[in-house]
């Protein structure tokens, strides 16, 4: 990747499922962010699945990321106002376009100029899924975000998806060192080895030799992923984010934070049909004080800790 | 304890934990990972039986471990009240009474910390400086007094039955004296506050 002309700090906002209220989380984030002063770009990557503009009672922008892909037009041009000082917005192009459809060199062309906009901050929005496109999409960033809701099914999608960008960041340290088909070979020949989850394999890669521990720990020294919990209604959904922190370590091999999270509000619903900026007209909600928090978490690399107690004797 | 670095990580604790540091984070990591709480069932075959139940080994392993670990940092700062030397035998049978200031010189000559009194007892620096400066109103009953007073004693190796006879009379002393206006007092703050 080349350097950054504008030291401006990428996040991404995955999670693998839709519904999770990645878009809405994104941009009320990114409100929060502008809002204290700071230059913020929203860029909706969820092709095929474009409504980030929705959330500021935007239409659909005429220009959309299409237009850098097929007629070549720069990011600049392709920015629109969000309404709100300091936040701009690149929309995402309408059905015609999936994600499948963009080739290497037209990813690697778009992380360049999307590291050369002239932004403090630029957030993310990614879609459902774990293709490729969007698991690299993910690993460009220097945060990258896992929004989730306290249900199995974004659970699982969730695991899904880190599985998969771990899988991904994996490759691609080891291509760097010419070991472009060891991961691949390992995982595949698995159960001679004793290999059952990505935890094992990371155990199994730092164990075969001094060289490829350091090569391990050098390369995912500092790599940590956000754990953001929305919609969240009991006690017992706040501390799922506590959990994970110690089943992202313990099965999947990976450090996460938990960020923080958010409660589930009709008032949210109500202000998305009315396509108002959340975070400017619901300033009693509580929602927008957890999304504050969360926020300046992931700004200052920190976390929420619940308390570790067994409630009734059981979780 | 070392070489329990590892267990201590299995266990998700610092390594300057407490006992009930130990003893919530084993419960709490053992009732996440053998119950069927959504995150964990989310996990399917990344978290299969085996490697729940392989799991839940080494955690029983971790906590055995760091237990016994722990246990054995008691006993041998526990051993260390038996060591009075002879010449503090030779100067504690010229005794004939114990009270709060003697407690102190023994426990100085014995070469012990409140400290050390507090790792074993668990009872608090303050209050074991309190009944040696006889700071009698740190105490809310006779019954605190007495059972601080019995560990005390039996740390340096004391018969404690001796030293609560001399001892608790003087507290008794005091209390008759003294811990009335304290009584009164705390009525008038009561009053006024209602």
């Amino acid at each position: 990747m080349e350097n950054s002309a504008h030291n401006s700090t990428i996040w991404a906002i995955g999670g693998g499922k839709g519904g999770t209220g990645k878009s809405f989380l994104t941009s009320c984030m990114g409100t929060h962010l502008a809002m204290q002063g700071v230059r913020t770009t929203l860029i909706d990557a969820d092709l095929g699945g474009a409504n980030l503009h929705s959330f500021f009672g935007l239409n659909a922008p005429r220009h959309t990321l299409a237009d850098f892909f097929e007629k070549k037009k720069p990011l600049q041009e392709i920015t629109v106002h969000s309404g709100i000082a300091n936040l701009q917005m690149i929309a995402a192009p309408g059905a015609s376009m999936e994600s499948e459809s963009i080739n290497h060199a037209q990813k690697l062309k778009l992380f360049r100029h999307i590291r050369s906009l002239e932004s403090d901050n630029i957030l993310i929005d990614l879609g459902a899924g774990t293709h490729v496109n969007t698991t690299d999409t993910f690993l460009l960033a220097d945060r990258m975000i896992i929004v989730t809701s306290p249900e199995i099914t974004s659970l699982e999608n969730m695991y899904q998806f880190i599985k998969s960008v771990y899988f991904r960041k994996l490759k691609a340290i080891f291509k760097t060192h010419g070991l472009t088909s060891l991961i691949q070979d390992i995982w595949k020949n698995r159960s001679t080895y004793g290999i059952r989850n990505l935890k094992e394999l990371i155990g199994h890669i730092r164990q075969s030799s001094p060289q490829m521990r350091d090569i391990f720990d050098q390369e995912m020294g500092g790599f940590v992923l956000y754990i953001v919990l929305n919609q969240v209604k009991t006690p017992r959904d706040i501390q799922i984010g506590e959990n994970l922190k110690s089943i992202c370590m313990n099965v999947l091999g990976l450090p996460a934070i938990y960020a923080g999270y958010s409660r589930y509000d009709e008032g949210v619903k109500d202000s998305i049909n009315k396509r108002e900026p959340f975070m400017l007209f619901n300033r009693l909600s509580p929602v927008v004080g957890e999304i504050r928090t969360l926020t300046d978490n992931i700004i200052a690399g920190t976390g929420v800790t619940v308390q570790r107690e067994l409630r009734n004797g059981g979780l | 304890m070392e070489g329990c670095e590892k267990y201590f990580d299995i266990l998700e604790l610092p390594y300057d934990a407490s006992v009930e540091d130990l003893n919530r984070n084993y419960n709490y990591l053992k009732a996440l990972y053998s119950g069927d709480a959504i995150e964990i069932t989310a996990l399917n075959s990344d978290f299969s039986n085996e490697i729940s139940r392989d799991y839940l080994a080494r955690l029983d392993e971790a906590y055995t471990k760091v237990r016994e670990g722990m246990e054995n940092r008691k006993t041998t700062s526990a051993q260390r009240k038996v060591e009075m030397g002879e010449e503090v035998r030779q100067w504690l049978r010229q005794i004939d009474r114990f009270d709060g200031p003697l407690l102190k010189e023994l426990r100085c000559r014995m070469g012990v910390e409140l400290e050390d009194i507090h790792a074993v007892t668990r009872i608090q620096p303050e209050y074991l400086a309190c009944i040696e400066n006889e700071g009698f109103s740190a105490f809310r009953a006779e019954a605190y007094l007495r059972s601080y007073l019995i560990e005390y004693a039996r740390f340096l190796g004391l018969d404690s039955n001796r030293v609560l006879a001399d001892y608790l009379p003087r507290y008794r002393a005091w209390s008759e004296k003294d811990r009335k206006p304290d009584v009164v007092e705390v009525g008038y703050v009561l009053t006024k506050s209602v």
